[in-house]
């Protein structure tokens, strides 16, 4: 199965499920999570179900495009079930049978790991889904987004599609992939992970102190103007600010730009704004106002 | 009749390492909540679990509640009939109450009086009518080291019922029959997809494996007996300890087509085997082959991966040494093995290549060139990054080589080991494995052609983990290391444990995020074995160590209080993990940190010889005395002459100074042993003399210089243990 055909499979069976499909945010993200789908729909009562694939962007994770398992972006298929359905398992089994994997030949276990974000004030409980002994899935019930409660519980499932598609055709290496119609990973992503590489650790024909200091400039920039965004009552613009900033908080990182103490600092700034966020969100959405239309 | 209690929660896959705690609190929480509602289990309460269920079973539990009987006290006698004997309104409104006439009422004599009183009595109920509250007692009653809320509650009126990870089915059942409860889903969530979840007589089976019919379809059970028998026909094996023998069996038999055995590092380094069980329903094991270029790697990184990032077993040949290959262990019957073991394969041998990619590159540069990257790692808000961490270690473990353990020649290597000490963080694979810190450091001071003294001093710097005697590193491991590790490994907790109490940062109750205990632990293990771990015999003594590793914060006196308080308390805790009576700890530790550790343990293993004795136990019964009534008066004060002349006064001051000698001598040949058989010997003089002389004289001379013997006795058996607390009279 080609990795184009993976994305349709699960796609198709998602959508079969009455989920919506949506599209992947426009934005350099590290994971979908950070998606207004995901981090804003599990917010409030409303019930929601979506699904997507999430191009994500891991500076710290670039290799120039050299180590097999290892991208600076990879994608993932991300799942939201809102309120989290009782045969939320039997379901994600039935959707990685849909794509070819038969349960029945192989070990699959879903063992405990719990996700936690600490820039938006988020944790979840759940398991990595192994197959045979490799990580494929994320499965995690949010229980807090910027700090608030949730009720209902959403379910998050995120399929590393890349990950998945190399178990399927059995390949060591990602770059040896077949995207779709004998095109191979390597041609359509290969220049890409190279530069973006080279970016994300600094090898940029300007000195690394004029490197940083544009990148601490942008961000200095753009967070103020997230927080303008925010008093305006401007939501999602203020949310995709707040995401840039992260982006280039880890650019700083990966480049090794931030001291240990200016790390802490600018991930706990992150998180404020984050914070101050999704409560606007739930504000903007509390169940009166839905109620009321309703 | 009695009948059979049985009850399953189904659950989603509960966490391996939290399932034999919650194993054991389904069932005394079952056994707390019977009692609290009087029924009695007429058979043990038995328990199991898998990762999707926890089971608590009685064979026989009686079929009513016992009656409940009590005696409820009215208003005074004196107050309730009027002088003509007729029943005031405090009688009748008493008995009223209770929808009974006055003269059914009891007298019940109290010490305040004779009140009128009515007896209570309610026949027990049904059980299965009072089953429902003890299911709801126990949902109630579990805790989880992480508790999840899953959009459920119960009609007790407390609201959301947390739990380890959703419920999807309970058995409920009493006598074969269903004993009805709900836990309900708030309106929120209900719906189609989310439903109530009632209790039945149906359970499932494994997930995927299945004789015949759906796998993971509904399994009508009868009795205890049946359920675990239709569990094992649809793949699910009850019982932990035959998941854990079939797993040991299969192991062994695999590692024997190999030509191998499990690696022993898998029991000594690891709780892998003890953690398999508890993943896995229905186990069975498969073998697999990694390419033999990766032997290459260092063992410890072969093993790490395998063991702690894979769950799998490595495997070693005759010669004790790693072979290419390793077990796993599945959750599944397949009937073709060799696809999960070719996927395994490929997975570890990702790792691995991952593996060798940071090994060379690690290597690329020599694990000095490393220390300035520790700068960009973040060791504590307020104590600076890991750069300006290794430096304290550094002039910490130097002093402590060249002070405190008067060995001049181990400070070079000791001031370049705590230098190099953290460098591994830096290394890519330490970032990526983590259990392998320090370990790899020494692995690479050692490529890097550094001493053994320094590359096993780095290597071992994080141990000793536990407090046992026998907990790594041993001498043997150690070799010509042992020194410098231990100034090393000491500096490293010191500068932690100092640090992070100056900053403010104290474990409190459950909470010890910085694991401040264990490296507190630590500390204490390597000084209270010290001889034994380095042949060092020099006494030291811990809190001149405390106080150069506060040189840099110069903490408070309140600060230090605290650490104080809180070494002390791990001083306790190491012995009394070794398994000294709580009572002679108490008499040897004495509070604060002037303490020559060595000493305390070579005192309590000669306390505990003798703590029976009737000599000793003879003096400690006095002891308390001793020190109360010499409460005000100071140390070292001078018995007047002239003054004690009672036979029992002389008698108790020759013994003073004839065993004061002896006891000297003994302490100065360590010989604890003789020093505590010596303050037993003074028994006859010192009950003699309680018998005989009255301290407290009216004459002030008298009772002065009286109290000066008795604390000149206190002092002499002070300096060697506070008996007192031995004492098992009153």
């Amino acid at each position: 199965m080609t990795f184009q055909d993976l994305i349709l499979k699960l796609s198709a069976f998602w959508a079969s499920q009455g989920c919506l499909l949506q599209q992947p945010l426009d934005l350099e993200v590290g994971a979908g999570t950070s998606h207004p789908e995901t981090l804003f729909r599990v917010l409030g009562p409303k019930p929601w179900s979506v699904a997507y694939v999430q191009p994500s962007r891991r500076p710290d994770d670039g290799r120039f495009g050299q180590n097999p398992n290892r991208l600076f972006k990879h994608h993932q298929f991300q799942v939201i079930l809102k309120p989290s359905p009782d045969e939320v398992q039997q379901t994600y089994l039935d959707s990685l049978e849909a794509c070819g994997i038969n349960p029945r030949q192989h070990d699959i276990r879903f063992e405990e790991d719990n996700w936690e974000s600490p820039t938006l004030g988020a944790w979840g409980i759940g398991w990595q889904v192994l197959l045979d002994g490799m990580e494929i899935t994320q499965f995690t019930y949010f229980q807090q987004v910027g700090g608030m409660d949730l009720e209902p519980i959403s379910c998050e499932i995120t399929y590393g599609l890349e990950r998945i598609a190399m178990f399927l055709q059995r390949v060591d290496n990602v770059f040896d992939l077949e995207w779709g119609g004998g095109v191979k990973y390597r041609e359509v992503r290969l220049q890409e992970e190279i530069e973006q590489s080279k970016y994300a650790f600094g090898q940029v024909d300007m000195p690394q102190a004029d490197f940083a200091a544009l990148h601490r400039d942008l961000f200095d920039k753009t967070f103020g103007f997230a927080g303008t965004l925010l008093d305006s009552g401007l939501i999602l613009p203020a949310l995709e600010h707040c995401l840039k900033c992260s982006h280039l908080f880890n650019i700083l990182d990966s480049s090794g730009s931030v001291g240990v103490t200016e790390r802490t600092a600018y991930i706990l700034r992150i998180r404020q704004l984050a914070v101050k966020i999704a409560r606007a969100q739930v504000e903007a959405t509390t169940p009166a106002a839905d109620e009321a239309s309703a | 009749m009695d009948r059979e209690l049985l009850i399953e929660i189904g659950c989603e896959e509960i966490p391996a390492s939290w399932l034999p705690g919650l194993t054991a609190q389904i069932g005394t929480h079952l056994e707390s909540r019977l009692k609290e509602l009087r029924l009695t289990p007429e058979a043990p309460i038995e328990t199991f679990s898998t990762p999707r269920r926890l089971t608590a079973r009685v064979a026989r539990v009686s079929e009513r509640q016992t009656d409940f009987e009590e005696l409820v006290t009215g208003p005074p006698v004196s107050a309730a009939f009027k002088p003509d004997g007729e029943a005031t309104p405090a009688a009748t409104g008493f008995a009223k109450k209770y929808g009974v006439e006055v003269s059914a009422l009891e007298k019940q004599q109290t010490p305040k009086g004779v009140y009128l009183a009515y007896r209570v009595h309610q026949r027990g109920k049904a059980t299965v009518d009072v089953l429902a509250d003890v299911m709801g007692g126990i949902l109630r009653d579990m805790t989880f080291p992480k508790q999840m809320r899953w959009d459920a509650y119960l009609d007790d009126g407390k609201g959301a019922l947390v739990f380890a990870r959703p419920i999807r089915w309970l058995v409920l059942m009493y006598g074969g029959r269903v004993v009805p409860f709900v836990i309900r889903r708030p309106e929120i969530a209900q719906g189609p997809t989310v439903q109530d979840i009632r209790s039945g007589s149906n359970t499932y089976g494994h997930r995927f494996l299945t004789t015949s019919g759906r796998a993971g379809r509904a399994i009508k059970i009868k009795t205890f007996d049946d359920y675990k028998a239709r569990l094992l026909e649809n793949f699910v094996i009850l019982e932990r300890s035959e998941r854990e023998s079939r797993i040991r069996r299969e192991l062994e038999t695999h590692a024997r087509k190999l030509g191998a055995r499990v690696s022993p590092l898998v029991t000594s380094q690891s709780s892998l085997l003890a953690e398999v069980p508890d993943l896995v329903e229905y186990p069975s094991v498969v073998a697999g082959h990694f390419p033999v270029e990766f032997l290459q790697l260092p063992e410890e990184v072969l093993t790490t991966t395998m063991i702690h990032h894979q769950h799998y077993f490595p495997v070693v040949g005759d010669d004790g040494k790693l072979k290419p290959a390793f077990l796993a262990v599945t959750n599944m019957q397949p009937e073709k093995p060799e696809i999960i073991a070719r996927n395994s394969e490929r997975v570890l041998t990702a790792r691995l290549r991952d593996a060798r990619f940071f090994w060379d590159e690690d290597r690329s540069s020599p694990l000095e060139s490393k220390i300035d990257r520790l700068s960009t790692i973040l060791f504590h808000k307020k104590l600076g990054n890991y750069r300006e961490k290794a430096d304290r270690v550094s002039r910490l473990a130097a002093m402590i080589a060249r002070d405190a353990f008067q060995q001049p020649g181990a400070v070079p290597d000791a001031e370049q080991a705590g230098r190099l000490c953290k460098a591994d963080l830096a290394t890519d694979m330490v970032r990526e494995l983590t259990e392998l810190q320090g370990t790899m450091g020494g692995i690479y001071a050692r490529e890097d052609g550094l001493s053994e003294t320094v590359w096993k001093a780095i290597y071992y710097h994080y141990l000793p983990v536990g407090v046992e005697a026998d907990a790594p590193p041993t001498r043997k491991q150690l070799g010509a290391a042992a020194v410098t590790w231990a100034a090393v490994s000491l500096a490293d907790k010191l500068d932690s444990v100092v640090g992070m109490f100056a900053v403010g940062e104290r474990p409190t109750g459950s909470r010890d995020p910085l694991g401040l205990r264990r490296q507190a632990q630590g500390l204490v293990r390597i000084l209270v074995d010290l001889p034994r771990l380095t042949g060092l015999e020099t006494p030291i003594v811990l809190k001149t160590l405390v106080d150069r590793a506060d040189t840099p914060w110069q903490s408070s006196d309140e600060i230090r209080q605290a650490i104080d308080t809180f070494l002390t308390e791990r001083i306790h805790y190491l012995f009394e993990q070794r398994g000294f009576d709580i009572r002679a700890v108490r008499a040897v530790v004495k509070p604060g940190l002037d303490v020559d550790l060595v000493q305390v343990r070579e005192k309590l293993e000669a306390l505990v010889q003798l703590a029976g004795s009737e000599e000793l136990q003879g003096v400690a019964a006095l002891f308390k005395r001793v020190k109360n009534i010499t409460k005000d008066v100071a140390r070292g004060g001078d018995i007047p002459a002239g003054v004690l002349t009672e036979p029992a006064e002389t008698a108790l001051a020759e013994a003073l100074v004839q065993r004061q000698a002896t006891i000297s001598a003994a302490v100065g040949r360590r010989d604890y042993r003789a020093a505590f058989a010596t303050i037993g010997a003074m028994r006859p003089a010192v009950t003699t003399f309680f018998d005989d002389v009255l301290v407290m004289a009216e004459d002030a001379q008298l009772r002065a210089a009286r109290l000066q013997l008795v604390a000149r006795l206190r002092d002499v058996v002070l300096d060697i243990a506070d008996i007192s607390e031995i004492a098992t009279g009153d």
